[in-house]
């Protein structure tokens, strides 16, 4: 199966073709990549069933604003298969080329594997017309792939965030072919948690050191509430220069830094028992 | 979700050297919100009986003040506490009533008889009883319980080295568990005393 | 002649396309738990030789694991047809880029191959779940863990299949090290020397043949290092 954007692209290197027989996945850089599609009746039915295989990163907390100085960027790490922790160490922010990031929310393959493909396209457009791409566009180059796979069962919540020529740029792009532009997002079943916290302690004009302190905080809220959020905190700042990586936490230690640690009524009632059981 | 996974829960008794230990997370949840970091799983029916309940938060609290009720009737009548086997069977007995609507519970029963034998069993949210001489999981995370227990038990250790054991092997195991962790209780019952230490997890 | 049945009419059948058997599927789980752990200076990967379907056991001497070069070797559980297949794919791929650039592929270089192979299938994957590991171009351990659709990570160990939950706690509490998100980076090589790695796979393996109903039979040990590639095997339970 290829779905055709041919005409979307201003620039295709061909290759001699493979073999007929040689069924190999080998294909001219930047072509749209080609797909087996299984030969069953009910493609849905199947789909659905298949996604299960997946690991999905529904249980996510990222999130991106635009302030005075430039755009920040923060997520958690935690991927979840249901109720199990496949991994805490999930890199959330994808580093599409030093100045544009990424985040993944949804299917981690997803994610990975577009977001990859959006850099050798956006480098392709920087060869082919000898500037870089502005964030509108590597937005829209990404939001037209995911649209011609609209319906087919990917997953995917993603954030675009760099700085161009005209400043910093922040969309919100999704697999239903959606595609918003905006200054604060927050994406993932921890976003409404992060939220809360983001929308409290904004302001236009905060120094880069409080939007990094903003940004993790919000993070490391969402985390404490949500199951399916935990791990690394991480947070990055785009500037006129390009991204930067600012900080990035471990939210267990971060939760023993802005609580600070006492007994809960319920604990200590179990040590006066204790005492007494003693004696 | 299916309903003993709504609250989440994490649980694990152990027997050591003329002692028991039993643990559980403090995480009260609704799906994978987090409600609470301080909920009691583990209730003392008598000195040398504690329960641990894990599953659905309700049935938890429900289950827990019938068992305590009845014990109370039963000191009343015998004019002592009842032995751990003994209230192993009442707690099987009660949950097969509810056969065609149980509660959604699996209960950890563990206790020193009169001569200070440590006893466990663990019985499903219908009753079956399973008695067991090394350690016994319940809850969400009881399959990693089931991985990390297995590699770390060893039978005979003393309170101590048995605290640690089984605190290792309960923060291991919640930490790959969304709905349970947030904290950790513990339990070492021996005859003369018992201590009870929270655990430091990771709060996410 | 049998008695035929009138046929009931089920409300879902589509009157287009060929009747197919209600509850076919073309995959199946053959069980089965691989791990890897990477060290500062070797790799070890292991996997269980049990291979069942449903209830029954195949065969007691299934290998999972396979040699795609000298520095980097993959484990996969899940569906051995598609395993079968997905190895058979690497290998022409590999031997392809062998004539192509006279040398062989790194760990790396593959472990990003094989996340392409695996989403190229994304609308019917390999139902395979795998675990890559070798020496990096540093001569480091590294061990790439993966998901059915080709998502990939670089960790210091990694497990997956029947046994996965059963040891991956265990290991998390020995092996466990800062991780490589945190600024400002700290040491994450697993402090343990070789031969105490493959000493925990075995333990892991033996808790986890006592539990997973699916792991058992044995266990195939492979260590990557410097001097190249050393294979031990150890028993397991065969209930």
């Amino acid at each position: 199966m290829r779905l055709d954007f041919s005409g979307l692209d201003p620039v295709t290197l061909h290759r001699p073709k493979a073999d007929a027989g040689f069924d190999l996945p080998c294909q001219p850089i930047g072509s749209a990549p080609s797909f087996d599609l299984p030969a069953v009746a009910d493609l849905d039915g199947f789909e659905k069933a298949a996604v299960d295989m997946v690991k999905p990163l529904h249980g996510t907390t990222t999130l991106a604003f635009v302030f005075k100085e430039g755009v920040i960027v923060a997520a958690d790490s935690r991927a979840s298969m249901g109720n199990y922790i496949s991994s805490q160490n999930v890199k959330k922010i994808l580093e599409i080329n030093p100045y544009l990031l990424g985040t993944m929310a949804g299917g981690a393959a997803d994610c990975q594997f577009w977001q990859r493909n959006l850099g050798t396209r956006c480098r392709l457009h920087e060869l082919g017309n000898k500037r870089r791409i502005s964030v509108t566009g590597a937005s829209k180059l990404l939001a037209n792939t995911l649209y011609s796979y609209r319906g087919m069962g990917l997953s995917m919540g993603t954030m675009i965030a760099g700085w161009d020529e005209t400043g910093p740029g922040l969309y919100y792009v999704d697999s239903e072919g959606g595609r918003v532009k905006g200054r604060r997002f927050s994406v993932g079943s921890g976003s409404t948690y992060a939220y809360g916290v983001l929308d409290t302690g904004f302001h236009w004009d905060m120094t880069i050191d409080e939007a990094v302190e903003l940004a993790r905080r919000s993070i490391y809220h969402a985390t404490f509430r949500d199951g399916a959020s935990g791990g690394v905190a991480s947070v990055y700042y785009v500037g006129p220069n390009g991204w930067k990586k600012m900080s990035g936490d471990d939210v267990g230690e971060l939760h023993y830094k802005y609580y600070p640690v006492s007994d809960s009524p319920a604990e200590k009632e179990i040590v006066m028992k204790e005492a007494s059981s003693a004696s | 979700m299916s309903i003993t996974s709504y609250n989440g829960s994490a649980l694990v008794a152990m027997l050591g050297k003329n002692c028991f230990a039993i643990a559980s997370d403090r995480r009260l949840g609704v799906n994978f919100q987090t409600i609470a970091t301080d909920y009691q799983r583990i209730f003392e029916i008598h000195e040398k009986l504690y329960i641990g309940l894990s599953g659905l938060g309700t049935d938890v609290q429900t289950l827990y003040q019938r068992l305590k009720f009845r014990h109370k009737l039963y000191q009343l009548r015998e004019e002592r506490n009842m032995r751990p086997e003994t209230f192993a069977s009442l707690v099987s007995a009660m949950l097969y009533e509810k056969r065609f609507g149980p509660y959604f519970c699996e209960p950890i029963i563990a206790g020193l008889s009169e001569d200070n034998v440590p006893f466990i069993c663990t019985t499903d949210l219908i009753g079956a009883k399973q008695y067991s001489s090394d350690f016994v999981v319940s809850g969400t995370a009881s399959e990693s319980l089931y991985g990390a227990c297995e590699s770390m038990y060893k039978p005979d250790l003393e309170p101590d080295d048995l605290f640690e054991v089984i605190a290792q092997a309960l923060i291991s195991s919640v930490d790959r568990d969304c709905i349970s962790g947030w904290g950790g209780i513990v339990h070492i019952v021996t005859p003369d005393q018992v201590i009870t230490k929270t655990l430091r997890g990771r709060m996410d | 002649m049998a008695m035929m049945m009138p046929p009931r009419m089920n409300p879902s059948d589509s009157a287009s396309g060929p009747k197919q058997h209600q509850s076919w599927s073309p995959y199946d789980n053959n069980g089965g738990t691989c791990v890897a752990i990477a060290g500062s200076d070797y790799c070890v990967l292991a996997a269980d030789t049990r291979m069942s379907t449903g209830f029954s056991i195949l065969t007691r001497d299934y290998s999972k694991i396979f040699q795609i070069s000298d520095q980097c070797a993959l484990a996969s559980s899940g569906f051995q047809a598609d395993i079968r297949a997905l190895q058979k794919n690497l290998d022409a791929r590999h031997q392809t880029y062998q004539h192509q650039h006279n040398k062989q592929m790194s760990c790396p270089a593959m472990a990003q191959l094989l996340s392409n192979t695996l989403y190229y299938k994304r609308f019917f994957p390999y139902y395979a779940f795998n675990v890559l590991g070798g020496l990096d171009d540093q001569g480091k351990g590294c061990v790439y863990s993966y998901d059915a659709v080709g998502s990939y990570e670089r960790v210091g160990y990694a497990a997956q299949g029947s046994g996965m939950q059963l040891i991956i706690p265990v290991l998390d509490n020995q092996l466990k090290s800062a991780s490589p998100l945190v600024l400002p980076k700290r040491e994450s090589a697993t402090p343990l020397s070789e031969s105490e790695a493959v000493d925990l796979v075995k333990d892991t393996f033996a808790s986890a043949a006592e539990r997973d109903i699916y792991t058992g039979d044995g266990v195939e040990i492979i260590v990557i290092n410097a001097q190249g590639v050393q294979k031990h095997y150890m028993e397991l339970k065969k209930d």
